[in-house]
Parts: structure tokens; sequence; C-alpha cells
């Protein structure tokens, strides 16, 4: 017996160190943030939702009555299915450094930064919605990721999606198609909710209303001068993994109105003639603001990003065609796989051209990408986009990093220089 | 406004005009690339084929006369129909596509599901369009020839694409005819494509319940349309960048085209099946991904706005903003 309460205590103990940490470093990054200055006054509602990752994540999901917490990871998870038996998906892609020393008692140091992270909070009680979870979904897209399922079945019942990797092919969809059924027989076994054709059509139409604000608020990031920070775009689809899609749709709207407001007075939030950087490669989760806390407090400005965590979340959408339910579930199956632009694809085609649209769009000037180390399918892709980015003449900076705070000088220094040479190339 | 709302505006209206017309002493003559089937007897103008299959069953000194001219003039006629309105034809105008839609309708009013071909299936099947075009020529010209090593064929090969289509066993029936219903006993080609007819009219009822448009997949106008695909004045573009291959126009397309999505660098899309329905424009998400120009003018141009109005329920309002309205 006293062997057991001392191993509970040991783990508790542990668990209160981390939260303490995970506490300063959350605070020292709200600071950072609130220090931004001239911040739109709406970004508030999303502030709320990360200051609670200093209180052990009380309040960062608030469940609906009744609503069960469905555990994501990747956005391969097809939300409009969760939201249709009335559970609530959150996303548990991890940036906290805190945990990641945990997950390494899990996996190899080689691993990514993330995954070692949000097994970190799996395994201790540390951020509470870790451990709400009626079940865990998780995407093989890469091998940490396949792996990872295995270890997380000792906290949660997890439920694996495979992945077929060359999305091209006919099987490949016909595959990915059968995967996405055989997740909403387990989602209904699990909620105890049919999924009808009404509510799947009302779900589609709920994650498409906040699609129409999420498009809202890009269109509004490519004024010129920008009216809103990379750091807080980030922030408000960040948020998005935590809150419900209607509550989340509601706040973006109030924040769209306010930000067009600022189009018309001309409210600008960076210096005129900042470096207009685009940030893509490896996620960037909250609180991992290192790199574009560098990128902003560095004179440049975060324009655009083509990351898994922000733009590229909800940019793809469903489209009903028919409109019976085979064709729904059809839809959804397509929407998550063919236009995904993630490397764990054989094919880049569809990531070069979005990143080439984005730079076009946005008036990119330079692009960094990122590669959390262990993160290997961005990085097989570093040269591919590197060659993509020299034939557009754009130039591009690669920066290996892990979530811990040692290299933030090194990186300071290299990110400099680097806006630096942009703005000498306008000439 | 929809556009599908206007094409099936543009197709009843076309529907009416073709199939009553004649009552109406409409009459836009008999040379038209589509089934408006001159077995109808209102009808407002006609299907150019049984005439063509016809002018064709002579010997070939013929063609040398005044039956060439006729023949030229014949192809001259249709050739302009088609390149002004290429697929448009299949699309917008042909009374037989516009029942098969209909019939789509309602299948999806009972929701009943759709199946798909397989993709090697699909392709498989792709060249009986042209086998048929190319044997409602051949087999004319055998009446009036004897051509490779055989004697010349029975006067009962007559127009023998007219004997085998569906169209000219079922339109009539829409100004209340149903003499076309029958099997031709008296000889034996007459037998076999006369039966032909009533099983691809069976075919035309029951796959409608399973598939869009399965028919137009086998038919020789759309063979013959597909010639003007490169000169005619619709086009449907695509901006290869600008596409993330979504998946969306190929599922949506009645016609199962894939090239339509994995297409990046063919900037006219319309291939030989496309009936230029529109449809993929309407589920593309991408602007300007996809744009339908007729003589290089922009007609419908795929939008981002466009899309989210037309899935998501919401109104024009939520979907514009103010300031982003003009951009
Ligand atoms: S719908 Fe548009 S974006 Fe999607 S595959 Fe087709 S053309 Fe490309
Ligand atoms: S490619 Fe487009 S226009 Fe052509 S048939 Fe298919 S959906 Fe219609």
């Amino acid at each position: 017996m006293t062997e057991q309460t001392k191993k509970l205590t040991k783990r508790e103990r542990l668990a209160n160190k981390v939260k303490v940490n995970l506490a300063m470093s959350v605070r020292e990054i709200m600071d950072q943030i609130n220090d931004q200055g001239n911040r739109p006054e709406n970004m508030a509602y999303f502030d709320r939702i990360f200051e609670t990752f200093e209180h052990g994540g009380e309040g960062t999901v608030q469940p609906r009555k009744g609503e069960k917490i469905i555990g994501t990871y990747c956005l391969f998870v097809p939300e409009e299915l969760i939201y249709a038996t009335g559970a609530r998906p959150v996303r548990l892609c991890s940036g906290a450094y805190e945990s990641v020393e945990i997950g390494e008692d899990y996996l190899p140091e080689g691993a990514c930064p993330m995954v070692k992270s949000e097994i970190g909070f799996s395994a201790l009680p540390v951020l509470s919605f870790f451990h709400q979870c009626e079940m865990l979904v998780m995407p093989a897209s890469c091998d940490w990721k396949v792996k990872m399922a295995e270890i997380l079945s000792e906290f949660a019942p997890v439920h694996m999606m495979d992945m077929p990797r060359v999305k091209e092919e006919e099987s490949s969809r016909a595959f990915w198609l059968e995967e996405v059924k055989r997740f909403i027989k387990r989602l209904e076994k699990v909620t105890g909710v049919r999924i009808t054709r009404r509510r799947l059509k009302q779900s589609i139409q709920m994650i498409q209303r906040a699609q129409v604000e999420f498009h809202r608020f890009h269109r509004i990031r490519k004024a010129t001068p920008p009216v809103i920070t990379g750091r807080d775009a980030l922030e408000v689809m960040n948020a998005y993994f935590y809150d419900h899609v209607e509550d989340w749709t509601a706040a973006v709207s109030k924040l769209n109105d306010e930000l067009e407001e600022r189009i018309r007075n001309q409210v600008q939030v960076a210096r005129v003639g900042a470096a207009r950087i685009m940030l893509t490669g490896s996620p960037m989760v909250f609180p991992n603001w290192k790199v574009p806390t560098i990128i902003e407090e560095m004179d440049g400005v975060l324009v655009a990003d083509e990351f898994c965590t922000s733009n590229r979340y909800l940019n793809d959408m469903v489209a009903v065609d028919e409109g019976t339910m085979s064709d729904m579930v059809h839809a959804i199956a397509d929407r998550y796989l063919l236009p995904s632009t993630c490397p764990i694809f054989s094919n880049s085609v569809d990531r070069k051209d979005r990143l080439l649209q984005l730079i076009d769009d946005y008036q990119v000037e330079g692009v960094i990408y990122h590669i959390l180390k262990g993160c290997h399918p961005y990085d097989v892709e570093t040269k591919i986009i590197e060659k993509l980015m020299e034939g557009k003449g754009v130039p591009m900076l690669k920066i290996e990093t892990d979530y811990s705070p040692q290299d933030v000088e090194q990186l300071r220094t290299r990110i400099e220089a680097f806006q630096e040479t942009l703005k000498g190339r306008r000439g | 406004m929809n556009v599908q709302r206007i094409r099936l505006i543009v197709q009843f209206i076309s529907f009416v005009v073709l199939t009553y017309g004649g009552l109406f002493y409409i009459d836009m003559g008999n040379r038209m690339p589509t089934f408006s089937c001159a077995f109808v007897d209102d009808n407002g103008g006609s299907c150019f084929l049984v005439g063509f299959q016809h002018m064709l069953a002579r010997p070939f000194s013929e063609f040398w006369g005044d039956a060439g001219i006729r023949l030229l003039k014949v192809l001259g006629v249709v050739s302009l129909w088609a390149i002004v309105l290429n697929k448009a034809w299949c699309g917008w105008i042909c009374p037989f596509g516009f029942v098969q839609d209909l019939l789509t309708k309602l299948r999806n009013l009972i929701s009943i599901d759709m199946s798909r071909f397989a993709w090697m299936t699909r392709t498989r099947y792709k060249s009986v369009k042209y086998i048929l075009l190319a044997l409602l020529i051949l087999i004319p010209l055998g009446i009036g020839n004897a051509m490779l090593g055989m004697p010349k064929l029975s006067r009962d090969w007559s127009a023998p694409f007219c004997q085998m289509c569906p169209a000219r066993v079922l339109m009539p029936i829409l100004n209340g005819d149903f003499s076309e219903i029958y099997i031709d006993f008296s000889s034996g080609p007459g037998m076999f494509l006369t039966t032909a007819a009533i099983v691809l009219s069976g075919l035309f009822f029951t796959t409608a319940f399973v598939k869009r448009r399965f028919l137009c997949s086998y038919c020789p106008m759309l063979a013959l349309l597909s010639l003007f695909d490169k000169i005619g004045f619709t086009t449907l573009r695509k901006d290869g960048q600008r596409c993330t291959r979504c998946g969306n126009c190929s599922r949506a397309c009645p016609m199962e085209i894939r090239e339509i999505e994995e297409e990046k660098t063919m900037s006219n899309l319309v291939t030989q099946d496309c009936i230029l329905c529109m449809r993929c424009v309407d589920v593309c998400p991408e602007d300007e991904a996809l744009q339908i120009r007729f003589l290089n003018m922009p007609v419908y141009t795929a939008t981002e706005k466009g899309f989210l109005q037309r899935q998501s329920g919401s109104s024009k309002e939520q979907v514009e903003s103010e300031i982003t309205k003009h951009d």
C-alpha cells in the first residue's frame, strides 16, 4: 500500500511541477502577446482560452450540456461527423515544452517534440481536457502517430484511422472512404447517437458557416498594411482546437467586423516597411510561439502561414452535391483527403501550388520553413520547397528547432539577418 | 442567380420549343446536332442524323454531283451550330438529355443513391460513342457501295442509328404518339436494331435511378460534337495553380469526368465527354480556378464566396462583407 501511495504522490508531484512551469511560460507568452500593442479588442475572447493553460486547463474546453469530448490528432479527423453525434471534437496537438520530457519516457529522443508533449499530457494530470476525452482519434499520418496510438491506449480508448499515402489513386480513395465509414460506426457506438441525414447536414453547414468567417478573416489578412499580426491570427486559428465551432464562428465574426473597421480607418499593426513573411512547415501550436514572436519582434510581419494548425485547418470545405447520406459521407471523405497539402502524401504538387498561390495572394517577400526536430515529413520536403522558392525568386530560410527556449538567441540572429536581406532586396 | 436553375429554365424552354414548337409554326430546320427526334411530329426543329444517314446511302460516284453539295451543306450547317454552341447542345438544349436530368431530380427527391463506374470501366467504354459514330457513317455508305470486299448492304440497314435510337422510341410519346414502340420482325437487321432501341429505352429509365446521364456517355452526337471541343466558342478554363485538386468537380460531374480535377496544365478542359453543364464550376471553392468563357469572355467563374453561399445556406451579406465585397 505504501508503495502505491508513494508512486501516486511522485506522479502528482511531477504533474504539479509541470503545471507550475507551464503556467509560468504561458504567462510570459501572454505578456509578449499583450505587448504587441494596438491589438483588436475582440482578441480578448481568444486570449481567455489560452489563459486557462495557466490554471490546469480548467475551462479551456467548455462542454455544452451532455456533450462528450472526442480527442483528435491531426486535421484528418472529420469533425463534421463528431458534431453530428452531438459530441465535441477537441484537437490535442500540443505545443508545450514542459511535458516533452515526460513524453521521452515513452518515445525515443529523436521523436518530434509535438508527439512527446502530447503523450506527456496524456500521462500526467496537467491539462484537464486531455483526461476528459471519451475516445482519442488518431489518423495514421506520420510514423510517430502510428505508434503513438498504441502508447496512448494505456490512457484512453484510441480509434486509429488508417491513411493512404498516394491520394491520387482510385484504390486509396475507396480505402479512405471505408475508413471514414468505420469511424462513423465507432463514433455511433461511443456516443450512442446515430448519425442521420439531417444531423449530418446540419453539422456540415455548421462548419461551413465557420468557414465563411474563416475565409473572410483570410481575405482581411490580405489587406496591406496588415490590420492583424501573424501571432494573433495563429491564436484565432488555434482557438478552434478547443472552442465549440458555433462559439468560435460568432467570435471570429465579431473580430472580422472590427478588422474591417480597421481597414476603413487605416489602423495598422506593423511598421510600414516591415518584411512580409510567410511561415510554413511543421505545425505550430500554442504555447510554442517562439518563432512567430521573434519574426514580429525583429521588424517582420507574419502575413501568411501554411500550417495544418492554422491556414490549412479550415481552408478546404465539404461540397455536398446530391445531398443523400452516402453523397455527404463521400464529400466529407474527399474533403479531408484530396486537397490536403500534408507532406505525408507521395505527391507534393498540391502543396507547391498552394504555397505559390499564397505568396501571390499575400505579397510574401520571404518564406521561413520551420522544421521540428524529428518531424520527418516536412524535413523530407525541404529540398523540394527550396527549389520551388528558388524558381519563384522568393528567399527562404530553413530553421530546425524544437520546443526548448535554448536556441532563441541564435534564431533571433538568423531571422533578423534574413529579414534585413529581404528589405535590402527592395532596392 | 443559381446557374443550375438558369440551365434548367433554358433546358425547359428548348424542350418545349423542340418538342412542341411545330404546333406554333416554329421551324428551326432539320439540321440540328441534338436529339430532338425527327419522328416527333410536332417538333420545332430536329436532329440531322436521319437525313444525313439517308444522304450517305448512295454510290460514291454520286457524291461528285448535287448529292455531294447537299451533303456539304448539311455538314456546313451542323459544323456552324457545333462551333457556336459546342457542348451546350448536350447540357443546355438536348431534350433527351433534359428528360434524363428530370429523372435524376426525381431520384434525388426519393433519395436513391447514385453509383459510379470504376475508373477502368469508365475509360474503357469511352470509345463506344466513336464506334457508333463511325458505324452510322459506314453502314449507310455500305448500302450504296460494295466496300471492304463485302457486297452492298441491304436497304434494311437504312438509317441504322435511328432504328436503334431510344429517343425515336421515347420522344414521340411526349406528342402522344406511341407508334414507335415496336420491334420490326420483317428483316434481320430491322429486328436487331429495333430490339436494341427497345432495350436502350428500358435502360434509359432504369439507369436513371442508378446513374446520371447514363446514355450520354455512349451518344454518337457527343462524339461528333467533341470534334469541335478545341475550336468551339465556349471553353472551360482551369488555372492549375489555384486548383487544390479537392475533387469536388469530378464528384459532382454528371459525366464522371476525372480530368477536370486531375489536370493542372491543360487550359481548356472541355473534354470529350463534357456536356458543359457547368456543375463543376458551381462546386469549385477556389477563386478563378475554373471559368467558363464564351469567345474568350468570362461568363461564369468559380468563386469562394459563391461556393460558400450555395453550400452553407449563409446569406449573400454574410458571405460578402462591405470591405471585401469588391475585391
Ligand atoms: S473543384 Fe476546383 S479546386 Fe477542386 S479539383 Fe476541381 S477545379 Fe480544382
Ligand atoms: S466537366 Fe464540368 S461542365 Fe463538363 S460535364 Fe463535367 S461538370 Fe459538366
